[in-house]
């Protein structure tokens, strides 16, 4: 199985190279894995159903729980057949639709053989993970598919909008894998179903699965994105939106329905939503023109009925929701490769045009006839069977499942009333309406159509194999004494009488189509889901630009401002709620002190209030000649002697640049109110390194064995009376290499700017040929501006930013 | 064999300076800076092979035992981190060669460029091998300092205040760095991460904690964690393609490493970490946000660049072995994704010689390859399967929802939430760049500002770069198995220090 999916996805990979070339070629060679995994799967048929189930496993990350598992089983067994089938059918007939040299056609041969290989991979998929991993795929696949060549406008926003819901979903239901996989301690669902886990984790997982399915499955209120994607071309609706993508939810329901048999919410939220799907879907699909508009409507109203059916835990439930399965399949197919010939063929599918269709195009309403008449459920499709089953499921209990059943048998009026309306929209005559010309079409698009429409009606009468097939899912539930079996008659009763209503009433409705219309008129719609997801979409950039606009200040003080606050906030709180009070606090060591730190203290005070620039400088040099002289009381002349030297140094390298600026700072004083922040913080934090350095110092519960191996090793091991020295230069002369290097690259980036500044004068005087500017350096390029003038006032004194003090601090 | 700790770091250090000296042979200064990359690939597979099996490689500087002199230790954390790290550095570096000699032909030699990235690369090799909190800010100081350089790099007036912003944050960081390691060692007499280990949980709780987290800030600010992080999207985009490439990929990471290190070995765990989840939401939902509010490319990547760091945290909060399993993998994905986008984008906008999104269109027909070379990461980034990034997500997932708190279940919520936003942001790149109408290129008014050159065309090394930086994110989640094997392992070995403690002081830990 794992040779298959790859196989797929191989072929589609080398298909850009066959598509360039030969478009016709391209599908051909396309429809060629899903064919290889029909037969492959049918071959195995057999074996599955007598209750064999093929596994392949190959393990990915196992700590994860990530493992490739592959398993056929009935379900799968019917899935693949759906997807591959319908893949083969749909992509021969590609071709014809697209015609030779289309982009379309060129861009969709590889995409839709690799949403063939990953939808194949999901239904096969044993491993809720892998499930995932696949799921996501279709995703991708179908925005590409949907969005197409991206030139319209509407492409980008229907193609956006099918990825946003459906990732949205998809997300959701990881999350819900995750709970129900942890709560497991599996993911692969052959074991849940073995073993469901209980636990209260169980209904949260519930919900977010189900989530994810809605979504996929186009379940009120997140449908809007299926009939919006009816953009793409309509193989790739028949394909995708009809046949297999969106049945993914209503599987996954399927399989998991006995994971969560335990979970009430379970069978509750798929009835309500499914049944709510199948009414509200249905209803609009009365009144849809666009004959493929109709037809997702159609779909999203079949895929609640599905949901219903699939997610009512019982076997009936499961022999009626596996039947529609396939049945949707095949005629939802069926009909939109139809509306797809019509739309190619007369130009148009909007009901208001089209008209007198069914003379022209007799063999496009032999197909079309037995697809529609499987879908309103009449006798003897495979529609029928599974509508039938469907009304059994809900008719034998209290008044909750009596209510879903008339719920149903509502929606099955819908569902006739829209497919007499297709069939009338496509074919018949009306009056006022010329007759639509139409070229007749081939049977390169005829054949794939035909083949699902009838195998609606092949498999009704041969009713027993997709009954086998059924059971053969419906064998996890427990079946009762007296199990439903499918049958094209089970004689006068309560199923057939709802049949009967369905179709009179959708009849009904059809005919009455012209005064529901104006009723719909006059209905304010209450939930109107599209726009409810472009209002999220607007609200969503709203808060984005007012959140980053209102955060992402844009001025460096406000970030200074903001990462001295968090110190202060964070760590300064942890020292003030949870520190010990000092011990041995002295003011003072020697009384030198006080007068240094007080002048100290006034020169900060000074830098604050300067106005000149010169003038901050020297006083900044009042502070490290103040430090400097406490190095000297504290018995340390060597760091003092650094300390001097280096202010020296810095003031010098200052007055040179100082040249080059305004004599005074020229940022305008801040708001009074500012600077009082500004004051609070700086203040603050001062304050906290103040009081940090007090306690820590004081927090020292055993002496630093470290500083006295050096003083005890740094003659005999180091070979240097001066412990300083030693440190710097061998217990710890990889810090100094490193301090070293540092300098270098300063001293690199500072010439590199000094040498562009040159070029670039010399460049402008025009001595220097553009050619060889960057030879010399490669800094030198033209416009570069930034170097040549003088810095920018307020952007910092050195080039480098570099504060030359830095290197020396640590000794 | 414990040379092999050393050599990361001397190598491109060694090669710098030769660099330097043949600084108008462009030819022997790429040969150089490729050779000595290349190595340090293997140095460091083979540090991870060894340190895997044998466990930590230890080598004591100067033959001072710790905690007197300098350690150097690779541990799997170390070596794995350096391995992933070296690919991306080379990768960069294949596609900064690329991109000059496309855009001023083979001959022009680039003076500062070689010299200073290797320096780059050596000091990010020593933030991962050192064992000594002083080393580790020398460590970042050369990473820092050839950064600065490197971004203020061919400076025009425009891109002076960005540059300005990232270095004042970064030196500002760098100080309270400092002023950390001031107080760390008045209070404990010692700066070897192995011994600070023992001698910090001798003092008061108060004092542990807030030493503790003025550490995560110091690294907090490095990483972009929220609030701190709005020097990184103000900054990275003014910068060109391949130096925001590495700096996006690699500086941050080395940021959340630290954070890892120390969290892990010197402090304890205790009941404010739970802060960290808190943090970890926030700066994945603004960063995603900001993603949003953005029309230029580069910008909208550095807000993902920041929600990103978020997942990361959010390990970081859980604070198990799973929790760690998980942030580990996310460090090792997101260094050759980040890099892998940025680099891309570099190669888009040489198509629409312009940043701005709304100004681009019709990519995916104009340069198919691009697009292909974009679609990987994005999707990667987003957390889309079977990429790398869903399998870190995984990891990070399932940790949240093993730790069963309410805060590690919303954070694990908010996660999935900024997939999603992660993919709605990369979409819209898609929607608005590859799609639609073809566009005439912008005209690029500075086409020598590296930043955005619109010339319209790509060289091989380019594609081959982005190709193999693409490839190597697929790499890994094909890998996914042995790779959360061994950061699991590593995850332990975090968990439980004794393995480095013992490897780094010999016998009786606590020295």
């Amino acid at each position: 199985m794992l040779a298959l999916v790859v196989s797929h996805l191989l072929v589609a990979l080398a298909l850009p190279w066959v598509a360039a070339r030969n478009t016709r070629a391209a599908f051909t060679v396309a429809a060629l894995p899903p064919a290889a995994a029909l037969v492959w799967t049918l071959g195995h048929a057999g074996a599955v159903l007598g209750g064999q189930e093929i596994v392949e496993s190959l393990a990915w990350a196992p700590r994860l729980g990530l493992e490739i598992t592959f398993r056929l089983d009935p379900l799968a067994l019917l899935m693949t057949v759906l997807v591959s089938g319908i893949g083969v059918l749909v992509l021969l007939y590609c071709p014809g639709y697209f015609g030779p040299g289309s982009a379309d056609g060129r861009r969709s041969a590889p995409l839709l053989l690799a949403f063939a290989g990953v939808m194949l991979g999901l239904v096969l998929a044993d491993d809720l993970l892998l499930v995932y991993v696949f799921w996501e795929l279709t995703t991708i696949c179908s925005f590409l598919l949907v969005g197409q060549s991206g030139i319209s406008r509407e492409q980008r926003r229907s193609a956006m909008q099918a990825l946003v819901v459906t990732i949205f979903g998809g997300l959701v239901m990881l999350l819900g894998f995750v709970v129900l996989g942890e709560a497991a301690g599996t993911y692969r669902i052959s074991e849940l179903v073995a073993d469901p886990p209980g636990g209260g984790a169980m209904a949260a997982a519930a919900v977010l699965i189900l989530i994810g399915a809605f979504t996929k499955s186009a379940q009120l209120p997140f449908h809007n994105w299926l009939p919006a994607a009816m953009v793409a071309p309509t193989p790739v609706s028949a394909y995708l939106h009809a046949a297999s993508m969106v049945k993914a939810g209503v599987f996954l329901v399927a399989r998991l329905t006995p994971v969560f048999a335990g979970v009430v919410a379970w069978p509750v939220l798929t009835a309500v939503f499914g049944l709510l799907t199948m009414i509200v879907a249905g209803w609009r699909a009365l009144h849809e023109y666009d004959l493929k508009i109709l037809l997702a409507y159609g779909t999203v109203s079949q895929l609640g009925f599905v949901m219903v059916l699939v997610g009512a835990g019982t076997h009936t439930g499961a022999v009626a929701g596996t039947a529609m399965l396939l049945a949707h399949g095949l005629f939802k197919s069926a009909l939109f490769l139809v509306v797809g010939i019509v739309d190619h063929e007369a130009g148009s599918r909007d009901i208001r045009e089209l008209s007198g269709l069914g003379r022209r195009l007799p063999w496009l309403v032999v197909i079309a006839v037995p697809a529609a008449a499987s879908m309103a459920g009449l006798p003897p499709t495979l529609g029928f069977l599974g509508k039938e089953a469907a009304f059994e499921v809900f008719l034998h209990g209290g008044a909750g499942q009596a209510a879903i059943a008339a719920g149903l048998v509502l929606g099955s009026v819908f569902t006739v009333g829209y497919s007499a309306r297709l069939l009338w929209g496509a074919f018949a005559n009306k009056p006022g309406i010329p007759a639509t010309a139409a070229h007749a079409p081939g049977a390169g698009l005829l054949l794939p159509a035909a083949v699902p429409a009838l195998a609606g009606v092949v498999l009704g009468v041969v009713y027993p194999a997709v009954d086998e097939l059924s059971a053969a899912y419906a064998a996890v539930f427990e079946a009762g004494t007296d199990p439903y079996h499918l049958a094209l008659w089970h004689g006068l009763n309560l199923a057939l009488l709802c049949s009967l209503i369905a179709l009179a009433g959708g009849l009904v409705v059809h005919a009455a189509r012209t005064p529901i219309t104006r009723v719909r008129g006059r209905l304010v719609n209450p939930l109107n889901a599209q726009r409810a997801y472009e209002r999220s979409m607007a609200l969503l950039e709203r808060v984005a630009v007012g959140v980053t606009g209102r955060v992402q200040a844009g001025s460096l003080p406000t970030y200074l401002g903001i990462i001295l606050l968090t110190v202060l906030a964070v760590s300064g709180t942890a020292l003030l709620t949870r520190s010990t009070p000092i011990e041995q606090f002295r003011a003072w060591d020697r009384i030198l002190q006080v007068p240094l730190a007080i002048a100290i203290l006034i020169a900060v005070a000074g830098v604050v209030r300067a106005r000149r620039r010169l003038t901050a400088v020297l006083l900044v040099g009042v502070i490290g000649y103040g430090i400097g002289g406490i190095f000297i009381i504290d018995g340390a002349p060597d760091l003092a002697l650094t300390q001097f030297l280096v202010e020296t140094l810095t003031l010098v390298a200052f007055v040179f640049v100082l040249r080059r600026l305004p004599v005074r700072f020229t940022q305008s004083d801040p708001a009074p109110g500012l600077r009082w922040v500004k004051m609070l913080i700086a203040v603050g934090g001062g304050v906290f390194m103040a009081f940090a350095s007090m306690i820590f110092s004081s927090a020292r519960q055993t002496p630093s064995g470290v500083s006295e191996q050096y003083i005890a090793r740094a003659e005999q091991g180091a070979g240097a009376t001066n412990v300083v020295n030693a440190i710097i230069v061998d217990f710890r002369a990889f810090d100094t290499i490193g301090e070293i290097s540092v300098l270098a690259v300063a001293a690199t980036g500072v010439a590199s700017l000094i040498l562009t500044s040159r070029h670039e004068r010399r460049r402008r005087r025009g001595s220097l040929p553009i050619t060889e500017r960057s030879a010399a350096d490669e800094s030198a390029a033209p416009g570069n501006a930034g170097a040549a003038g003088p810095i920018r006032p307020g952007t910092g004194e050195d080039p480098q930013g570099r504060d030359p003090r830095q290197e020396e601090v640590r000794e | 064999m414990t040379a092999l700790v050393a050599l990361p770091v001397l190598l491109p250090l060694m090669a710098a300076g030769l660099s330097l000296a043949f600084g108008r042979f462009a030819d022997i200064q790429r040969v150089l800076g490729l050779v000595v990359l290349g190595a340090i690939i293997v140095n460091a597979a083979l540090l991870l092979y060894v340190a895997d099996v044998h466990g930590p490689i230890v080598l004591q500087l100067g033959g001072w035992p710790a905690p007197l002199g300098i350690t150097l230790i690779a541990d799997r954390l170390a070596a794995l981190l350096l391995l992933v790290s070296s690919v991306v550095t080379f990768a960069v570096l294949i596609y900064s060669i690329g991109q000059r000699v496309a855009d001023y032909g083979r001959g022009t030699s680039s003076t500062t460029f070689h010299p200073i990235y290797l320096m780059l690369c050596a000091g990010v090799s020593l933030a991962y091998l050192t064992g000594d909190l002083f080393n580790l800010f020398v460590a970042f100081e050369i990473m820092l300092s050839s950064s600065y350089v490197l971004i203020t790099r061919r400076t025009t007036a425009t891109r002076v205040r960005p540059g300005m912003t990232y270095t004042i944050v970064s030196l500002t960081s760098s100080i309270l760095f400092l002023t950390v390691i001031a107080l760390v060692y008045a209070a404990t007499g010692t700066v070897n991460l192995a011994d600070l280990a023992q001698r910090v949980s001798e003092l008061p709780d108060g004092l542990q904690s807030s030493l503790g987290l003025l550490m995560t800030i110091v690294f907090g600010v490095k990483a972009a964690m929220v609030p701190l992080h709005f020097w990184l999207p103000d900054s990275y985009p003014n910068a060109p393609a391949p130096i925001t490439a590495v700096f996006a990929g690699l500086l941050t990471k080395v940021g959340i490493y630290a954070m890892i290190r120390t969290q892990t070995l010197v402090f304890q765990h205790e009941s404010t970490w739970q802060l960290m989840l808190a943090i970890a939401l926030l700066t994945m939902i603004v960063g995603a946000l900001g993603a949003l509010a953005q029309d230029d490319l580069n910008r909208m990547l550095s807000f993902l660049l920041v929600s990103h760091i978020g997942y990361m945290l959010f390990g970081l909060g859980v604070y198990d072995i799973a929790g760690l399993t998980g942030v580990i993998l996310y460090v090792v994905h997101h260094i050759t994704v980040q890099a892998t986008l940025f680099l891309v984008s570099g190669l888009i906008t040489r198509h629409t010689g312009t940043v701005a999104l709304s100004r681009m269109g019709g990519l995916a027909k104009a340069a198919p390859l691009v697009a292909v070379l974009f679609s990987i990461p994005a999707l990667t980034l987003s957390g889309v399967p079977p990429f790398s990034g869903f399998v870190a997500k995984l990891a990070l997932l399932q940790a949240g929802v093993d730790a069963g708190t309410w805060a590690a279940y919303g954070v694990a919520g908010g996660a999935v939430l900024t997939s999603l936003l992660t993919l709605y942001a990369v979409a819209r790149v898609w929607s608005r760049a590859f799609w639609g109408r073809p566009q005439e290129p912008a005209g690029d008014p500075d086409p020598s500002d590296e930043l955005v050159v619109g010339t319209g065309t790509t060289s091989p090394a380019m594609m081959v770069a982005s190709g193999v930086l693409a490839a190597t994110s697929v790499l890994i989640a094909v890998a996914a198995g042995p790779l959360a094997d061994i950061s699991g392992r590593a995850a332990v070995d975090l968990m439980h220090g004794e393995t480095y403690r013992t490897a780094v002081l010999g016998g009786g830990a606590g020295g």
